[in-house]
């Protein structure tokens, strides 16, 4: 291995790393605030009963949520025994890992407008679409 | 004329901005619910504990990285002549990676500046939507079938906007 290429190649990651640190621990901070400030509770008020509204109110909530994906799934199993299409739950458990606007800024920041917001936007789409192929396909396997 | 590198043309706003803003929130919320600000504040400095350690890591893997391939290798296995090895790597890649996708970002952004394709890091993102450890508990709420459809279209949806990226992004390689 060449070490000097090490050296440099650290020392590189390390300055990339000390120059975004304030944006990463503002990112860190604001999801301390929505953790705590944010219940699951009020994510579920959220929800209107309507399927279509409901799928692409999932999709933004979830895309506006964080924490581990385990508490989506949570969410999700209460918002279905509360009669929820399983569109909107669908829809919400796959933004929930896939979009990330309170990480948007940091992204911004490594990747640029560009490609932060054409990845942004497919995730969206794609969750949007996804949520439907999968619970079309789930309605033909039964 | 010479191509501007995508690390000279990364956007000025940043934290500069961002974190006295997030500290004026804090002050604020602090004001009217100051136990649940000091929870917040708990959680985030809990999350910095938990990531700083796998940051240090990433650092010193990106300079093992770099150094045992040369920019050209990269290239090879995640660039535009990459193939279906350098999607298959994207793939399994964002299915196995863990933690935060903040310690991620970094070294995507770090494997960006040596030519790995858009392409490949919007697969890689969308395919971190696999969470492997929480199947068991995904098939226990939303039922096997379920789970396995689930993961399948991730995996095609994860292709298709890569390919849909590869598409924007020819011509136009940098932002």
């Amino acid at each position: 291995m060449d070490q000097q290429a090490f050296i440099q190649a650290f020392f590189k990651s390390l300055k990339g790393f000390l120059f975004n640190l304030p944006l990463l621990l503002s990112v860190i901070l604001l999801t301390g605030l929505f953790e705590v400030f944010i219940t699951p509770k009020m994510l579920s008020s959220l929800f209107s009963g309507n399927t279509f509204l409901d799928t692409l109110t999932g999709t933004i909530v979830g895309g506006a949520s964080v924490g581990q994906p385990f508490v989506s799934y949570l969410i999700g199993g209460e918002l279905l025994d509360d009669g929820m299409s399983f569109y909107a739950v669908t829809a919400f458990i796959l933004s929930w890992v896939t979009l990330g606007i309170v990480q948007l800024p940091y992204e911004y920041r490594l990747f640029g407008a560009r490609f932060t917001l054409t990845r942004n936007l497919l995730a969206f789409i794609f969750a949007l679409l996804i949520a439907i192929t999968t619970v079309q396909s789930l309605v033909w396997f039964k | 004329m010479k191509k501007a590198s995508r690390k000279n043309r990364k956007p000025k706003i940043g934290g500069k901005i961002l974190f006295p803003v997030v500290i004026i929130i804090y002050l604020l919320l602090y004001n009217s619910a100051p136990e649940k600000t000091l929870e917040a504040l708990n959680k985030s400095l809990s999350i910095i504990t938990h990531l700083l350690p796998i940051f240090v890591a990433v650092i010193v893997i990106m300079g093992l990285i770099t150094a045992l391939l040369q920019v050209k290798n990269f290239a090879g296995l995640l660039g535009k002549q990459s193939g279906i090895k350098g999607w298959s790597i994207g793939i399994i890649g964002g299915i196995l990676s863990h933690g935060s996708s903040l310690i991620w970002y970094q070294m995507l952004a770090d494997l960006r500046e040596h030519d790995v394709r858009d392409s490949l890091i919007v697969t890689f993102l969308y395919t971190r939507a696999i969470k492997l450890p929480w199947l068991p508990l995904m098939i226990s709420y939303f039922g096997f079938t379920f789970t396995v459809l689930l993961t399948v279209y991730i995996i095609f949806g994860a292709i298709i906007q890569g390919i849909i990226m590869d598409k924007i992004s020819s011509g136009k390689q940098y932002d």
